[in-house]
């Protein structure tokens, strides 16, 4: 096994040089920011326009998504600068995945593997280029778990779709060029084949929204009364949506995987270094030892979890249940982090600290215990799936999908 | 990056699940543990011809001198056995111990016959278990011309009955030395413990033992720091172990979810049963990744020690709780000496506690990332 994360070979040094260069330039104007998470409480303008702009610096060059073609605005490049890309945007505390808020990530390989020619060639180039941004649409006010009960309709009529229904928990501040949304193409259908997915322009006649104001930023819910969208933007055939959404929810499982470090632990390492308490540092406490000794090995299998499925996925080896595996740990560390921050900071943990990025603030983390075990599925809806993906009570184990192109050397 | 086995060990992962699923399949694995067999000599003899045992020590010393990923390979289908007896607490703890403390003298006259197994070497550090840094090491060596006399007990000693020679860790005017006491001496005895021990853990009474000067490995006083240097090659293997006992117990619980049916259903259907089994394979893979990483580390030369801490920390802790969550599914079936859950389970409390419980590898790994300031 080889778990280097830097590809070292003459032309990845070369291409490293490049892409430092490249976003020394590029990141010189913000510089003073402090960057804020996803789904922020403390975004504002200036952050939003220098992100917004970078994602379509990065995206111009195809580096949003190396590995996809350069004809629908990828990179043509292969799994190794993929790496190196990650790397080096990583150090400024950004991803490749969330310049700013667009839902691209998840949006671009549904299209790329069930959209015709014509239609990867219409909505793939300004996906993958940052020129516009979207959502995704899934969750509905009667359940967000329950997703085959979709009840958002699209009914066709003539060449159109006339789409009814209303979508919750959705979204960020900045509202999108396009909907990612599944909807209910046949009320009357069997379950699981009455779905379908459907890319909705944003500046549509029929289409409002309500933002919601929650512990992790702002959500929305978004109404759909009539709007009328052409039949060209349903995307993997009509009743077919259970299929793309496998892909779809793949990604959204983390079975994406990441090559991400974890800011927060850095942090809260260097505060117990320089933190005196009772005259001494408390990185020198015994019991703050014991409970940083949990923090970092938690953090640690998280990481080697998302280098893990990272890794199956650009190898084309999906690994069955460990992207929803990698998401339920992560969510219940994130609760178990928390709580050890109280332990150790106190009070401290529930004031905001501006001055630092807000993915390793204190205050964020404790918020985020509570707040983002739900994204994109519930805990106990991660369980159901690893047990589907080991095959529990069942003759086998379901497969997970290949969900990306790219080299098959990983 | 890569992480998937090479071709070879792919081979090699097949070679030794063949062995022990015709060697060693569960049924005699509980049969072992219900007659107090902590070591089948025929079994360790075809091992050792295999070359299983010296994976790790240099070809010049009669091993196969390969990496640690190669060796975990080996180990990890053992401990889906598990496979009881002194593969690893001799042929890779032993035989490291005397590699990274030995004369060359030494060498050539332990290392080979390891391999070959013909001698096996089994380590007693502390003298109660309680701990495992030198302070543990209590017994007190008396100097005498001709070499030292070794007086006490050392408890916990893993294999301790099927070893030819102990290495055994004792106080020597300044520091600590290892002297290798020949296990056929009068004086030596060794009772195996009872009750839910590993039934290859026993106790070793030394009782006016003599140890030639010639067994006293490398310089005397000078044994820890060799210990730590070898403790730092072995106990990724042993993690090794560990996750393919976890491995083993995760595969027949999945198994058991689809077969046993109540209510009407298979129990796999039922979502609290699930919960147990999500919380197995977390800590399998948990322990799995880590240990992965670790010899990766090893193997390649980067800095290693803290992960080696933290290896065996999750490891230990894995495959405990492994069979907690699995004794949760199997319930009164699972609790069954014939039953495979409880081999585990017994030797999932044994390896807790082997060269350093969680906490304490935990500690370690702490004060080896953060040093902490001598402050009186
Ligand atoms: C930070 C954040 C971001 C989000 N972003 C988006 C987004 O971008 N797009 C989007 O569409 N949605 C988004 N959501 C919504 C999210 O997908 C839903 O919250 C989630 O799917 C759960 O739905 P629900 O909240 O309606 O809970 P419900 O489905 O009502 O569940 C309530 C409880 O019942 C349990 N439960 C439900 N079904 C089962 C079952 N079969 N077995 C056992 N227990 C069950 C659940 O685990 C939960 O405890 C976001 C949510 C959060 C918190």
């Amino acid at each position: 096994m080889d778990f280097a994360m830097q590809p070292d070979s003459e032309e990845m040094q070369v291409f490293r040089r490049e892409a430092q260069e490249w976003f020394a330039e590029a990141m010189k104007d913000g510089a003073h920011l402090k960057f804020s998470a996803n789904w922020s409480t403390r975004e504002n303008e200036e952050e939003y326009e220098f992100r917004r702009n970078l994602a379509r610096k990065v995206g111009a060059k195809g580096w949003m998504f190396p590995v996809y073609p350069r004809e629908y605005g990828g990179g043509g490049l292969t799994v190794e600068h993929q790496m190196v890309l990650e790397n080096e945007i990583g150090k400024y505390g950004l991803t490749l995945e969330h310049i700013f808020y667009t839902l691209a990530r998840l949006a671009v390989p549904c299209i790329f593997t069930w959209g015709t020619e014509e239609q990867k060639q219409a909505f793939l180039p300004p996906l993958m280029t940052g020129e516009v941004g979207c959502w995704q649409l899934l969750t509905e006010p009667q359940g967000g778990s329950d997703v085959a009960n979709a009840q958002t309709t699209a009914i066709k009529d003539g060449d159109v779709y006339v789409v009814n229904g209303q979508k919750t928990m959705v979204g960020s501040i900045h509202y999108p060029d396009f909907f990612w949304t599944l909807v209910n193409t046949n009320p009357q259908g069997a379950r699981h084949e009455n779905l379908s997915w459907i890319y909705i322009p944003g500046d549509l006649p029929g289409i409002s929204r309500s933002p919601l104001n929650l512990l992790m930023g702002r959500k929305n819910t978004v109404f759909f009364d009539n709007v009328r969208v052409p039949e060209f933007y349903l995307v993997g055939g009509e009743n077919n949506g259970w299929k793309v959404g496998n892909t779809h929810l793949e990604l959204e499982h983390s079975g994406g995987g990441s090559l991400g470090e974890d800011g927060l632990v850095k942090h809260l390492i260097q505060y117990c270094e320089e933190t005196e308490s009772n005259g001494a540092p408390l990185l020198e406490d015994p019991d703050v030892r014991d409970l940083l000794a949990d923090v970092l090995i938690g953090s640690h299998i998280s990481a080697l979890w998302g280098r893990r499925n990272w890794w199956h996925r650009y190898a084309h080896r999906p690994h069955g249940y460990g992207g929803t595996q990698a998401r339920y740990y992560s969510r219940m560390r994130r609760l178990v982090v928390a709580e050890r921050l109280q332990q150790i900071l106190g009070y401290h943990t529930l004031i905001p600290n501006f001055d630092v990025p807000e993915a390793i603030d204190f205050e964020h983390a404790a918020r985020q215990g509570p707040g983002t075990l739900h994204g994109g599925g519930t805990l106990d809806t991660d369980r159901l799936i690893m047990g589907r993906r080991m095959g529990l009570g069942r003759p086998t184990a379901e497969q997970a999908p290949i969900t990306t192109p790219g080299s098959s050397e990983a | 990056m890569d992480l998937a086995l090479t071709e070879d060990q792919a081979m090699l992962k097949r070679t030794v699940a063949d062995f022990m699923k015709r060697e060693a399949p569960p049924t005699n694995i509980t049969g072992w543990l219900q007659g107090g067999v902590g070591y089948v000599p025929e079994l360790f003899q075809t091992a050792a011809d295999l070359g299983w045992l010296g994976m790790l020590v240099p070809e010049a010393y009669g091993g196969a001198g390969l990496g640690l990923s190669d060796c975990a390979v080996i180990f990890e289908e053992l401990g889906r056995g598990p496979l009881p007896g002194p593969y690893f607490s001799s042929g890779v703890l032993g035989a490291a111990v005397i590699a990274e403390g030995g004369s060359d003298e030494q060498k050539q006259r332990w290392l080979p016959a390891i391999c070959q197994g013909e001698e096996i070497a089994t380590l007693a550090i502390n003298d109660r278990g309680y701990s495992w840094g030198p302070g543990s090491v209590e017994m007190t060596a008396t100097d005498r011309p001709e070499g030292l006399t070794l007086n006490g007990t050392k408890m916990f000693v893993h294999d301790a009955a099927a070893a030819t020679v102990l290495i055994c860790a004792v106080r020597h005017g300044d520091g600590i030395s290892l002297a290798l006491v020949d296990m056929n001496q009068p004086g030596v005895s060794v009772t195996p413990y009872k009750g839910l021990a590993s039934p290859s853990l026993g106790e070793v009474r030394l009782d006016e033992v003599h140890v030639p000067r010639s067994a006293i490995l490398g310089e005397p006083g000078q044994g820890w720091a060799a210990l730590e240097r070898a403790l730092i090659q072995a106990i990724p293997i042993l993690c090794a172990y560990q996750v393919g006992g976890c491995q083993e117990v995760l595969d027949f619980t999945v198994e058991y979810t689809r077969s046993r049916v109540v209510f009407g259903q298979p129990i796999g259907r039922f979502q609290r049963v699930q919960d147990h089994v999500v919380d197995l394979v977390n800590h399998l893979d948990s322990a799995r990744w880590i240990t992965n990483e670790t010899i990766w580390k090893l193997d390649t030369g980067n800095e290693a020690i803290s992960s080696v801490h933290e290896a065996k920390a999750v490891a230990s802790d894995g495959y405990y709780h492994a069979c907690n969550y699995a004794h949760m599914v199997f319930a009164g079936p699972g609790t069954d000496y014939s039953h495979p859950l409880v081999a585990h389970m017994i030797q999932s409390r044994s390896l807790y506690q082997y060269l350093g419980n969680p906490l304490y590898h935990k500690r370690m790994m702490m004060d080896y990332l953060f040093p902490r300031a001598l402050r009186s």
